[in-house]
């Protein structure tokens, strides 16, 4: 510290002195005074003894691993406990919106499933985060299906499983690998499904595999050239359930 | 998720004239602007993990110390870290921890008048218990041994910083307890360096009197 202090009380500079808050020179100065002056070496020893004591003998407060957990969960670093909502959906759908705008659709290039899973259900997270109110909301396939017209080149396979009670919510654009990739969203009772749709080889063609990420279900399956992701907190076989009816429906279009 | 190119790149001419209004209304703040109006992003929880988590140790440990007891500190610290979620993109440089205190600080307050309206020391009361002190200097009065003070034990210890008025306390915490230097305690605490030194000092030198006192 440079600045000139009031000295109206030259105990302040011996607490200053302490904490190493003095520079060389009033340091030095102090010191000097320290030594000239009783009462002041006193207080040097005194505050010198506390200071011992508190960083020896005072217990330690650290948080407990459950409200780092919380915390993180609060933020949508962890699985949220809070309920899926529309807001939460439609900020969603703004945000990627924005990001995806004026970018160009390109092929993804190939990379780890485990980076992929990631992403996705990153994104369903992102998606149950509810930070602003806004009013877009879309059950019918007629109008999720062309939002993403001038979005994305590709044109996503929607369908409706309301009658399965997995009706459609809406879709958004989430960004997996740095590349915007349609999503579509379903309701299953009050759990989101996050659905993106990834394009993969040609013929690619692959059954249903299931895992989980943070607490979530991921069900990945291929066809058509086109890599599905189902995110949900609903349990496995909901999820197989809903995959199992997506991947039969026929596209009535 | 990456933010770049946010505010130049245009949605592509396509069908529609103007995209609906519920996608219009979209505005990624760069950094420093009003960040209460912003999306969540990716970013944000990186930067969230980056600038606030590392510190959360020290947030739990000044809210224990002002709200006195655990559970109220960890909701004062879960409510602290959201606030700083929401304004992580309003960090802009400086000391992380600092920063994160301060809304830890400010958040504790806020928690203690809504929920213990009668407890708390004002603040505003503040002025007079320094006025007080600084003129008749009675807590200061005694001045045991520095070997008396070495002998105290941590309960007594806790007991006694727990018993200091909240300045003298929260800037003694921060301080001792915590490491901050003089310039970071004038942040978070919003006062100037001239009264963090003599709130230090006083906290101190109360805090020396009762653990010194032999009958206590």
């Amino acid at each position: 510290m440079t600045r000139s202090m009031s000295p109206e009380d030259p105990k302040l500079l011996v607490h200053a002195y302490l904490d190493g808050e003095l520079d060389p020179a009033n340091a030095l100065a102090v010191e000097q005074r320290i030594a000239a002056d009783p009462a002041l070496a006193a207080e040097c020893r005194r505050v010198e003894a506390l200071q011992q004591l508190l960083r020896e003998r005072l217990p330690r407060e650290t948080p407990s691993p459950a409200l780092r957990a919380r915390i993180e969960a609060a933020v949508g670093m962890r699985r949220p406990r809070a309920q899926p909502s529309w807001r939460a959906l439609a900020a969603s759908i703004a945000v990627t919106a924005v990001l995806a705008s004026g970018t160009t659709f390109l092929a993804l290039a190939p990379q780890p499933t485990d980076e992929v899973r990631e992403a996705v259900v990153a994104a369903h997270i992102r998606a149950l985060m509810a930070p602003q109110p806004i009013d877009v909301a879309s059950s019918d396939r007629h109008t999720v299906k062309p939002w993403f017209n001038g979005r994305i080149p590709q044109a996503p396979r929607v369908i409706d499983l309301a009658k399965a009670d997995f009706p459609l919510v809406g879709g958004r654009l989430d960004v997996v690998g740095r590349k915007a990739v349609p999503t579509l969203v379903y309701r299953h009772r009050q759990h989101l499904i996050s659905l993106v749709e990834l394009p993969a080889a040609e013929g690619t063609s692959s059954g249903p595999s299931l895992r989980t990420a943070g607490g979530y279900n991921v069900l990945r399956w291929s066809a058509d050239g086109v890599a599905y992701w189902a995110v949900s907190d609903v349990g496995a076989a909901d999820l197989r359930q809903f995959a199992d009816l997506f991947r039969t429906a026929q596209p009535d279009q | 998720m990456t933010v770049a190119g946010a505010d130049t790149d245009r949605p592509p001419s396509g069908r529609r004239e103007r995209p609906p209004d519920h996608l219009r209304i979209v505005s990624l703040p760069a950094q420093g602007q009003d960040a209460k109006t912003a999306m969540v992003t990716g970013d944000d929880r990186t930067r969230f993990a980056q600038v606030v988590l590392p510190h959360l140790g020290d947030a739990y440990a000044l809210a224990r110390w002002i709200t006195g007891n655990r559970a109220d500190a960890e909701d004062v610290v879960q409510d602290a870290c959201l606030r700083a979620f929401r304004a992580i993109r309003g960090y802009a440089d400086g000391s992380a921890r600092a920063w994160v205190l301060t809304i830890v600080r400010n958040t504790a307050y806020t928690w203690l008048a809504k929920n213990r309206p009668a407890a708390e020391v004002a603040m505003d009361d503040l002025e007079a218990v320094e006025t007080a002190q600084a003129v008749s200097g009675d807590a200061e009065a005694m001045t045991p041994e520095a070997t008396l003070i070495a002998e105290a034990d941590a309960a007594r210890l806790t007991a006694a910083i727990a018993a200091l008025p909240t300045p003298f306390r929260e800037a003694l915490v921060l301080r001792d307890v915590q490491g901050l230097g003089y310039r970071e305690i004038a942040e978070v605490t919003g006062v100037p360096i001239g009264t963090v030194m003599s709130r230090l000092a006083r906290g101190r030198g109360r805090l020396i009197a009762t653990i010194g006192r032999k009958d206590a």
